[in-house]
């Protein structure tokens, strides 16, 4: 017998990880493909780097937005872009 | 003969970003001969966004030599972006090369986008729904446009430049179900089938730097997330100071399934 969920219990979480995980690269606002989105016990953990403090803000706020009972932490740092201290010598 | 090459991918710049990356690159005479982008250098692929990666990477004093990558595709706007890059002075490969005078010799760059596909046993085949076969069809194309560059240029030292990965070496760390949207083993058939020095590519932001082709040409993977510095340095050649010399068994992860 197939079971269905009640209407008010949401979609699943694994629904909801794809769909947020969609929403990072086809939301113009965002359109990050290297931003990974982990189901932790209590939340889920978005983790990856971008290129401006501005950028990790803009995502956690879409993400907020769309899925405002979704609780969401965030461990996204920006890139370095700092001149190289060494360099790779290939024979 | 030394040859100095310094390479980035994926910067994905807007107005939000420039700036970032000048610092670091006005020191670029002093350790490089050529600068290579390996592809996503916008956003979206806007005309917009376009200029802020010509502001950035224009105007430089050493050359640069760049691919398109998959978010330059974006927004459908190729063309436009392609001419503003090349308006301030940078290179745009798509199957075909350049050769560049350095000091250490003439170097050649041939370079293509790319496509994913898979790797060898793990891959999509040219069978079924026409979906199917444009998208092998689409990797099996570029692939054969970057063969035919690298082993049609007169050079000294010779680099391959592209956004998706020629090797799965490089994409440790990414999920293995999505490794054949990362790249091809078609584009590693097509560096080994040319006297190949160097191959360069961008795109997999959690993959790792270092691989070799089963052919053995080294494959670093340059993008900004992997690299975390405004662009990595090789110098490659024959006369280098050994004590400094990284040898080849070092190189490369291992691959996942192996």
């Amino acid at each position: 017998m197939t079971h269905h969920r009640d209407i008010g219990a949401g979609p699943p979480d694994e629904y909801v990880e794809a769909e947020i995980q969609r929403l990072l690269v086809e939301d113009p606002a965002v359109a990050e493909q290297g931003i990974t989105v982990v189901r932790r016990e209590r939340a889920l953990v978005l983790y990856g780097e971008v290129e401006s403090p501005h950028r990790r803000e803009e995502i956690l706020r879409r993400v907020s937005e769309r899925f405002p009972d979704v609780p969401i932490t965030s461990d996204i740092g920006v890139i370095r872009a700092q001149a190289p201290t060494e360099i790779e010598q290939l024979p | 003969m030394v040859i100095r090459i310094a390479a980035v991918g994926d910067v994905h710049l807007d107005e939000d970003v420039v700036g970032r990356f000048r610092p670091a690159l006005e020191e670029l005479p002093e350790c490089a001969d050529v600068l290579l982008l390996a592809g996503d250098l916008t956003r979206h692929g806007t005309e917009a966004e376009a200029r802020c990666v010509a502001e950035e990477f224009g105007g430089l004093a050493v050359p640069v030599v760049t691919v398109l990558g998959n978010h330059d595709h974006q927004c459908d706007q190729v063309p436009q972006v392609v001419k503003v890059l090349e308006d301030a002075g940078i290179t745009v490969l798509e199957g075909n090369g350049v050769v560049l005078d350095c000091a250490g010799g003439r170097l050649g760059i041939a370079g293509v986008k790319g496509f994913g596909g898979g790797f060898a046993g793990r891959c999509a085949s040219d069978f079924g729904e026409p979906e199917m076969k444009a998208f092998v069809r689409t990797t099996t194309d570029s692939a054969d446009r970057l063969g035919a560059a690298l082993r049609s240029l007169d050079c000294d030292m010779l680099v391959a430049l592209t956004h998706y990965s020629p090797v799965p070496d490089t994409l440790a760390g990414e999920p293995l179900e999505i490794y054949p949207f990362l790249g091809s083993y078609q584009l590693g058939q097509a560096i080994d089938s040319a006297p190949t020095a160097l191959a360069v590519h961008g795109h997999a932001h959690a993959g790792t730097e270092r691989g070799t082709t089963p052919g053995g040409v080294r494959v670093r993977n340059v993008a900004h997330p992997v690299i975390k510095q405004a662009y990595s340095v090789f110098h490659v050649g024959d006369q280098l100071d050994t004590d400094q010399v990284s040898p080849i068994g070092q190189s490369g992860s291992q691959r996942s399934w192996s």
